[in-house]
C-alpha cells in the first residue's frame, strides 16, 4: 500500500467517523440528555488512547503493533479530538480561569501535535537536500573541528603572507561565527541572507591580498560555506526535537486538568439539575 | 584497590568444539575416515593436523531414525562417518522436519524494562570461566528430530546410501549455503563433526581432502544444485544425468575477496568494476549455460566509454540462455551480449551449449523462455532500458558498494527519517541498553543503507573466524556471534566491507572491565546485530520507526525492493 493510499483510507474513515461522532451528539441532544457528558467522556478517553503512543515507544520488545501504525492511529484519533472538542465546548470561550486553562491546554496540545506533523513531513526532505545528512549529536564535533581549521587558516596567513588582512577578519567575525550554532531561525526560514553577507565580506577582502592570501581566503570560504551546512542542519534537527517536548508535557499536563474538569464536573453536578 | 575481575584472554582452542574428545578418539577419526589419507608433515607445528581434529571435532552419535541436517540448514561443519551408514534424502521440500523458532516468554521480554543493564556491554563473568561447551546462541539443539519409520521412509523416498569412510556437509560448510538436502541415520551411527575453521585449514593445505571433497561433491551436491535451478527441474534423470557428466564448476574471485575491495579508494565505480574477475566478456564467444551456484556476479555492457550495470545475477540465475536459444532458432553467432563479472566470491557451473539446446531449450516450459533485448542504443541514464526496474544510479550503487549482498540491509529513507532515534533505542532495549547498529552509512538520494549488519547471502565475516563464534543460525541463515567463544582478535570486524561489526570492552555486573589474567588488558568481544533474536514480533528497529522510514530488506527480492522505493 502506498502512502497516498493509506492517507485517503484514513482520511475516508476519519470522516465517517467524525459523521458518527456529530449524529450521535444531535441524537443524544434530541433525546433530552445532556451530550456535553457524552462528548467530554468520548474526549477524555481519546486524550488517554492517544497518549498511550509514547507507552508504546518504551515497550520495543512487546508485539505491539508497529510504531508507524500506532502513529496513524494517533493522527487521526487527534483529528476526531478536535471534533469532538468542537461539539463538547460547543464552540463557545471558556467561562472562568480553570476552564480557560483546560480549553488553552487541548489548543495548544492540538497546535503542537499538528506542527509537529507538518515538521516531521517537511524537515526531513528539506535536510536531505541540503547536503549530507549528520548525526546530530555528532555536530558540536564537527563544528569544533571547522573552528580549529579556521584558526589555522588564520594564524598561517600572518605567517605565510606577511598581512594581518585575514586574521583581523578572523578575529573580528569569524571567531564568533564558528564558535557555537548560528542563524538559526534564519535557516529554519530557508534564508541565505548570512551566507551571502560572509561571502560578500570575503569577496570584499580578496582585493587586499596577493596570490598566497587569496588561496587561504578561499579555504576559509570552503569553511564558512561547511559551517553554514553544519547550522542548518543543526536547526532542522533541533526542532524536529524539541517539539515533542512541548507536545508530550503539555499532554500530560491536559490529562491532569482534564481530570479535575471531570471530578469537578460530577462533584457539582447537582447544581444543574 | 582494583575490582576489576581477572579472566585468561580466551584463544582459539580455549573452547574446543567437543570438550570431550580424547587422543583415541582423534586415533579413531585417523583410522577410519579420509582423514587419515592427509599428510600430517603439511601442518605448522602450532596447528597440528591432530590439534586440529581434537579441538575442531567432536564425536556425535545418532540412533536409527535420527535426523542429522536437513534441507535448507545452515551448515557449520562437515559429517566424517566413522560407523554405520547415512542416507541422503533427494528432492524434499525445505519445509520438512523444521522446528519452530525460539522465542522468550512475554514476562521475560516485559523484564526487560528493569533488567537491562546500567553499565555499557555488561556480560556475566561465569560464563567465560566455566570451559564446557554451551548452547550456541542461534541453534536449535533440542531440535533433535526422528523419523519413526525408517524402512517406510526409505521405500517411499528418493534417498543415497553413503557408508563409512565417506563424508558429507562440506560444500554447505565451506561455500557458507544452505544444505541442500536432508541425512537421516540408517544405522546406529557414530560420526566426527568438524567444525568449517579446522575443515579449511585441512583443505587449505593438503590436495588430496580437496580432491576428495570435489569428487563428493560432483556424485552428491551436482544433481541437487542443478535440479534446483528452475531451468532444469523439468528434466528427466537420463537428460540431467548427461548433463551432470559434463557440466564444469568454476569459481572466480577469492574467497576473501573484502580485503581487495575495501582497499578501493572511495570505492569508485570504474576501479570497482576494474578489480572483478571477468567470467565472461561482452562480445566474446559463449561456449555454454551459466548457471550461478554461490555468490553474486555483475551484469553489464560496454556504454561510450564506461561500462553500464544492468542488473546483478544470484544463485541459481543463468547467463547466456538469450543467446544460446538465439543461435539455436535463428543461427546467429554465439556471443555473450553483456559481460559477467564475479561480485566477490562466485560458483558457476557451466553447461555445454550441445546439451542445453539438446535437453533444455527442446523442454523449457514457454514462462521461462527469455526475452532477446538488443543491447545496443540504449542511454546511460535511461531506466526503462533497466531489466530490474531501477534506477540505474541506484542500481550501479546497490552493486557497487556491495549492498546486493544483504538479506536483512537495513535502509532509511531520509526523506521521511526525522533523526527520532526511536530505532537506535529501540535496538538498545532488546540488547541490554546496547545499541546493535548505527544509524549512518552510505547514502544514495534518499536511501541510506545504515551500518547494521545486513545478514549476507555470502557472510565474508565467517571467513577469518578462527573458533567458530561467528557463523550461520541453521534455522534460517542469520549471521550470529556466540559471545562466549569469541575470542575478540577483530578478524569478523576487519572482514566485513560494510564496518557492520563493532568491537567492545565487556564489562561485570558491577561495570568494571573484564581484565585478561595475563596481559591486564581488557577483554574484547565482537557485537553487531543479531535481528533482535529471541524477542517477540522480530527486529525491534523497524517496528519502532513511528515514520514508516525504516525498513530490513532482502536485496534478493527486487519486488519487495521496489514496491518500497515506490511507496
Amino acid at each position: 500500500m502506498t502512502f497516498a493510499s493509506r492517507r485517503f483510507g484514513a482520511l475516508c474513515l476519519s470522516i465517517v467517523l467524525a459523521a458518527g461522532l456529530i449524529w450521535l451528539a444531535m441524537a443524544y441532544d434530541l433525546t433530552l440528555r445532556d451530550a456535553s457528558y457524552l462528548t467530554g467522556w468520548l474526549l477524555f478517553g481519546g486524550v488517554v488512547l492517544a497518549s498511550t503512543f509514547n507507552m508504546r515507544k518504551k515497550l520495543p520488545f512487546l508485539p505491539l503493533l508497529n510504531a508507524s501504525i500506532w502513529l496513524q492511529i494517533h493522527i487521526y484519533i487527534g483529528w476526531l479530538l478536535v471534533v469532538l472538542f468542537f461539539l463538547h465546548t460547543s464552540l463557545e470561550w471558556p467561562l472562568g480561569w480553570f476552564e480557560g486553562v483546560l480549553w488553552f491546554l487541548f489548543v495548544l496540545v492540538s497546535l503542537s501535535g499538528l506542527i509537529g506533523l507538518f515538521l516531521s513531513r517537511s524537515l526531513p526532505v528539506r535536510i536531505q537536500n541540503h547536503g549530507e545528512r549528520l548525526i546530530f549529536e555528532r555536530i558540536p564535533q564537527f563544528r569544533a573541528e571547522l573552528a580549529d581549521e579556521v584558526e589555522v587558516l588564520a594564524t598561517r596567513s600572518v605567517r605565510e603572507t606577511a598581512s594581518n588582512t585575514i586574521a583581523l577578519y578572523y578575529v573580528n567575525r569569524l571567531q564568533a561565527y564558528f564558535s557555537g550554532p548560528k542563524n538559526l531561525v534564519a535557516h529554519l526560514l530557508e534564508s541565505r541572507a548570512a551566507l551571502t553577507k560572509h561571502r560578500r565580506e570575503i569577496d570584499s577582502l580578496e582585493r587586499y591580498l596577493q596570490e598566497d592570501g587569496r588561496e587561504i581566503l578561499a579555504n576559509i570560504k570552503d569553511l564558512i560555506v561547511a559551517k553554514d551546512n553544519l547550522d542548518y542542519q543543526y536547526s532542522l534537527q533541533l526542532v524536529l526535537r524539541l517539539w515533542l517536548f512541548v507536545h508530550i508535557p503539555l499532554t500530560y499536563a491536559l490529562l491532569l486538568v482534564a481530570l479535575v474538569h471531570i471530578v469537578l464536573t460530577y462533584a457539582f453536578s447537582g447544581a444543574t439539575l | 584497590m582494583n575490582s576489576s575481575p581477572n579472566i585468561n584472554s580466551p584463544e582459539r582452542w580455549d573452547r574446543p568444539f567437543g570438550p570431550d574428545m580424547t587422543e583415541n578418539d582423534v586415533d579413531r577419526a585417523l583410522e577410519f575416515s579420509a582423514l587419515g589419507a592427509v599428510d600430517p608433515n603439511l601442518f605448522p607445528k602450532n596447528r597440528p593436523l591432530r590439534e586440529i581434529i581434537k579441538n575442531d571435532g567432536r564425536i556425535v552419535h545418532y540412533k536409527r531414525g535420527d535426523i542429522i541436517i536437513r534441507n535448507g540448514d545452515y551448515g557449520n561443519s562437515v559429517f566424517l562417518i566413522l560407523q554405520g551408514c547415512v542416507r541422503i534424502v533427494i528432492n524434499e521440500p525445505r519445509e520438512q522436519h523444521r522446528p519452530k523458532k525460539g522465542r522468550r516468554s512475554f514476562f521475560r521480554a516485559v523484564s526487560q524494562l528493569w533488567r537491562n543493564a546500567t553499565v555499557p556491554e555488561r556480560r556475566d563473568v561465569s560464563i567465560y570461566e566455566n570451559s564446557a561447551s554451551k548452547i550456541r546462541r542461534g541453534e536449535v539443539t533440542s531440535a533433535q528430530v526422528h523419523l519413526t519409520d525408517v524402512s517406510g521412509y526409505i521405500a517411499t523416498h528418493e534417498t543415497i546410501q553413503l557408508a563409512e569412510g565417506t563424508s558429507f556437509g562440506e560444500i554447505a560448510a565451506l561455500s557458507r549455503t544452505p544444505r541442500t538436502a536432508t541425512v537421516f541415520a540408517e544405522t546406529e551411527l557414530e560420526l566426527l563433526e568438524l567444525r568449517w575453521q579446522g575443515l579449511r585449514d585441512i583443505r587449505r593445505r593438503d590436495a588430496g581432502i580437496r580432491e576428495t571433497f570435489n569428487q563428493h561433491y560432483r556424485k552428491n551436491r551436482l544433481e541437487a544444485q542443478l535440479r534446483s535451478s528452475p531451468l532444469l527441474a523439468h528434466l528427466d534423470t537420463e537428460s540431467l544425468g548427461e548433463i551432470i557428466k559434463h557440466t564444469l564448476l568454476e569459481m572466480y574471485g577469492s574467497e576473501d575477496w573484502f580485503y581487495a575491495y575495501m582497499k578501493i579508494e572511495a570505492r569508485e565505480s570504474s576501479d570497482v568494476i576494474a578489480a572483478e574477475p571477468v567470467i565472461i566478456e561482452q562480445h566474446s564467444y559463449l561456449d555454454g549455460l551459466l548457471l550461478i551456484c554461490s555468490g553474486h556476479a555483475r551484469l553489464s555492457e560496454g556504454l561510450d566509454h564506461g561500462e553500464r550495470t544492468v542488473g546483478y545475477l544470484k544463485s541459481n540465475d543463468a547467463f547466456g540462455l538469450e543467446e544460446i536459444m538465439d543461435q539455436w532458432r535463428n543461427g546467429t553467432e554465439l556471443l555473450a551480449q553483456r559481460s559477467l563479472r564475479a561480485v566477490g566470491h562466485v560458483e558457476v557451473l557451466r553447461i555445454p551449449t550441445a546439451l542445453v539446446e539438446k535437453h533444455i531449450l527442446p523442454s523449457l516450459p514457454a514462462s521461462l523462455l527469455p526475452e532477446l533485448k538488443n543491447a545496443d542504443n540504449v542511454l546511460a541514464w535511461d531506466a526503462d532500458s533497466q531489466e530490474k526496474g531501477l534506477e540505474q544510479s541506484l542500481l550501479d550503487f546497490f552493486t557497487d558498494q556491495r549492498i546486493i549482498n544483504g538479506t536483512e540491509t537495513m535502509m532509511i529513507n531520509t526523506a521521511r527519517c526525522t533523526g527520532c532515534d526511536d530505532c537506535v533505542r529501540a535496538c538498545a532495549a532488546t540488547h541490554d541498553n546496547n545499541p546493535r547498529f548505527i544509524r549512518h552509512g552510505p547514502v544514495h538520494g534518499n536511501i541510506q543503507v545504515a551500518n547494521s549488519c545486513m545478514h549476507c547471502a555470502d557472510p565474508v565475516c565467517l571467513v577469518e573466524c578462527p573458533t567458530g563464534a561467528i557463523g550461520q543460525s541453521v534455522i534460517d541463515g542469520r549471521v550470529m556471534i556466540d559471545d562466549p567463544l569469541c575470542i575478540g582478535c577483530g578478524n569478523c570486524a576487519n572482514s566485513c566491507p560494510y564496518n557492520n561489526i563493532q568491537l567492545v570492552e565487556v564489562r561485570n555486573r558491577s561495570g568494571d572491565f573484564i581484565i585478561d589474567t595475563e596481559t591486564s588488558a581488557p577483554i574484547v568481544k565482537a557485537t553487531k546485530c543479531d535481528l533482535c533474536f529471541g524477542q517477540l514480533g522480530g527486529p525491534a528497529c523497524q517496528r519502532a520507526c513511528p515514520h514508516d522510514a525504516l525498513v530490513r530488506m532482502d536485496l534478493h527480492n527486487m519486488d519487495e525492493v521496489l514496491g518500497w522505493i515506490g511507496k
